[in-house]
């Protein structure tokens, strides 16, 4: 392929009624970056196109933006990659989703950090520096705990196709919330409660439905999925009851008495007899689909070897206490076709206007 | 064909709320050649709820599970998602340190197990594209699926976390939509293709954010003008089909839109009867497809 359309999301809100995009024929040069792209459009077709950027090398975390359908950073995506992850001659380049587009690729971020300051992102000392005049100090394990949910950017690119945004704009947002564990789990700070009643609030921390976009998109490998799950764990280990965490307690317990979960029993014991009481409109329209298992509601029958479970369930107990699990480093980790079999889906441009 | 011989793990869902899974699971599979070995001992594998309350106990859990399958020197075969996710991640988390992989192993002991590693764990989508092929799954087609325009729904689980899952590129996966043209049925893309149906945060925020996925995915579809969606989850099948009556009351408008399971849509093409396929069994009514597929014969 000699060219390429890099096609841009433009709009100017003081004049455009509404968004419009807007095609440059470029060449495709080797290692060109989507950024490098974007700069050769600007400076020979169009100076009006407005993107913010600045270090061009994956720190400074001000270039991302949706490309194909997938927040990341411009500057570290190169064109002839994403022509081929997509089987086509077209990038389209949009602002990141999930947020206000106010000029072409620029969006509002103020807007994301009204919700980051919620969480206090800051070190919030729990005692007094050591008084010899040593830093604060924690064991390696405390500190490989919170090491890889520090090293985020600020990108915001784990906003961009986030689910439970895309739901409700009420929900904090990944990043926001892999900061709030990067403190909550720090051994040195003093403000958990504060940050876990921030993330509670209306159980917001459990909006998350667990779909691994942000991990996906996340261009420094943060994994702010593993953190919100983890911020789970500490909010169950501080006492906070929540849905969630009565949730797991059914599943440890299913797990131990018969070994399957019971999904028949699953929303008394969720929601009491009274929430009961609310789904049976549901119960008896999947009892006339047949979805229904009888059995179940008086116990159903255990798995075979259950009393293997019984002693592993108690011994895991027992044990798990003094074993400290390293969370997986997947720096460098990236999609590749092992069996040169797999093929792409052509991506299909849903045009917009131009 | 007896290559083709895995460990069954049916996971909860195909012996809860979707036994029509669990039913069209076997008959493909046995149609297509698969030996399906039931791992009737296997435990549920926790679903991402208990691992966020003991990540121990969730891993020594799933050891066991992987363990059984270990002891018929068979990979493992999952038919949801998540199950496929949960087992990935144990299996990547011990495999890739040796420590903790025998503090697993001490615990497992206690029951006479012991997990090696020697066992992958496997989707039925994967191994009827990898395993039994396309090219033959072409030749079997009795009734190609030519009259239905087919949304895929892959479901988060089966494309992401590309560090535990990286069958195909999570950003652009192909393999259903390979898999419904081997089937003579025509894959329309839409905007929900890779979205969640918002099963996981269910009992926490039903009205704030599954409800409201279950919705735009639905919706995608049908703006789409597919006849169905297909999803290889029995946990995105409930979401979207046993909860999108609920989901329309939230938005205020109807949506019907048909949900069938992997096999469902592979057995229907290979000529099966839709009946004992379970198409009947779900909650928005299959009769268009039923009629169309019959008619086409």
């Amino acid at each position: 392929m000699e060219f390429f359309n890099l096609k841009v999301f433009r709009y100017d809100p003081t004049k455009d009624e509404k968004p419009y995009y807007q095609t440059y024929r470029l060449p495709v040069e080797k290692g060109m970056t989507v950024l490098a792209a974007l700069f050769k459009a600007k400076e020979e077709q169009d100076p009006s196109i407005s993107f913010r950027y600045n270090c061009r090398a994956a720190i400074c975390g001000s270039c991302s933006v949706r490309i194909n359908g997938h927040a990341t950073l411009a500057c570290k995506e190169q064109v002839t990659k994403i022509l081929e992850k997509y089987n086509t001659d077209t990038i389209v380049v949009e602002p990141i989703g999930n947020v206000k587009p106010l000029k072409d690729l620029i969006f509002d971020f103020d807007y994301l950090l009204e919700k980051f300051k919620k969480v206090k992102p800051w070190f919030i000392p729990k005692a007094p520096p050591p008084p010899d005049g040593t830093e604060y100090r924690q064991s390696p394990y405390d500190h490989h705990k919170i090491d890889f949910a520090s090293d985020c950017i600020l990108c915001a690119s784990c906003v961009s196709e986030c689910n439970a945004l895309k739901a409700n704009d009420e929900y904090l947002s990944p990043f926001v919330l892999a900061k709030a564990y990067r403190f909550a789990a720090d051994s040195r700070d003093g403000a958990r409660k504060e940050r876990l009643e921030a993330v509670l609030d209306h159980f917001n921390l459990e909006w998350c439905v667990r779909c691994w976009q942000c991990t996906t998109n996340c261009p420094k490998e943060v994994q702010p999925y593993e953190s919100i799950i983890r911020l789970r764990i500490i909010a169950a280990e501080e006492g906070y009851k929540t849905p969630g965490e009565r949730h797991a307690e059914i599943f440890e317990e299913d797990i131990k008495e018969r070994g399957m979960l019971n999904e028949m029993l699953l929303p008394m014991k969720q929601e009491g007899l009274l929430g009961a009481l609310k789904r049976a409109p549901f119960g008896i329209k999947m009892f006339f689909k047949g979805k229904v298992n009888i059995a179940d509601f008086f116990g159903g029958h255990k798995v075979k070897r259950h009393e293997e479970v019984e002693k592993i369930y108690e011994k895991a107990k027992e044990k798990g206490k003094q074993v400290q699990i390293r969370i997986p480093q997947i720096l460098g980790v990236v999609y590749e076709d092992k069996r040169k079999t797999r093929k792409r889906a052509n991506f299909l441009d849903k045009g917009g206007n131009e | 064909m007896s290559q083709l011989k895995y460990a069954f793990y049916t996971g909860c869902s195909a012996k809860g709320v979707a036994p029509e899974l669990y039913k069209s699971t076997y008959l493909v599979a046995e149609k297509l050649g698969m030996e399906l070995i039931e791992l009737e001992a296997a435990t549920c594998c926790g679903a991402g709820a208990v691992q966020e309350k003991d990540e121990f106990l969730s891993l020594t859990i799933n050891a066991r599970n992987l363990a059984l399958a270990e002891e018929l020197g068979l990979d493992l075969l999952t038919i949801c998602n998540t199950c496929t996710v949960m087992l990935r991640e144990t299996k990547f988390k011990l495999d890739n340190d040796p420590e903790l992989k025998e503090q697993v192993n001490e615990v497992l002991a206690e029951a006479g197990l012991e997990y090696k590693g020697t066992s992958e764990v496997t989707h039925f989508l994967w191994e009827v594209i990898d395993g039994v092929g396309l090219d033959k799954i072409k030749e079997m087609v009795v009734r190609p699926l030519k009259d239905f325009n087919i949304a895929p729904f892959y479901g988060c689980h089966i494309i992401r976390p590309v560090y535990l899952i990286g069958y195909e590129d999570p950003d652009n996966p192909k393999s259903i939509e390979m898999l419904i043209e081997a089937l003579g049925g025509n894959p329309k893309d839409h905007e929900a293709r890779l979205a969640c149906c918002g099963f996981h945060s269910f009992w926490s925020a039903e009205d704030e954010v599954t409800l409201r996925l279950t919705a735009m995915d639905t919706e995608s579809a049908k703006e789409e003008k597919a006849d169905f969606m297909v999803t290889p989850c029995p946990l995105c099948h409930t979401q979207l089909d046993a909860m999108q009556e609920e989901a329309e009351e939230k938005i205020g408008a109807n949506i019907d839109m048909p949900i069938l399971h992997l096999p469902q849509m592979i057995g229907l093409a290979l000529g099966m009867n839709p009946k004992e396929l379970g198409l009947h069994k779900h909650v928005i009514p299959t009769d268009q497809i039923i009629n169309k597929i019959t008619a086409s014969v």
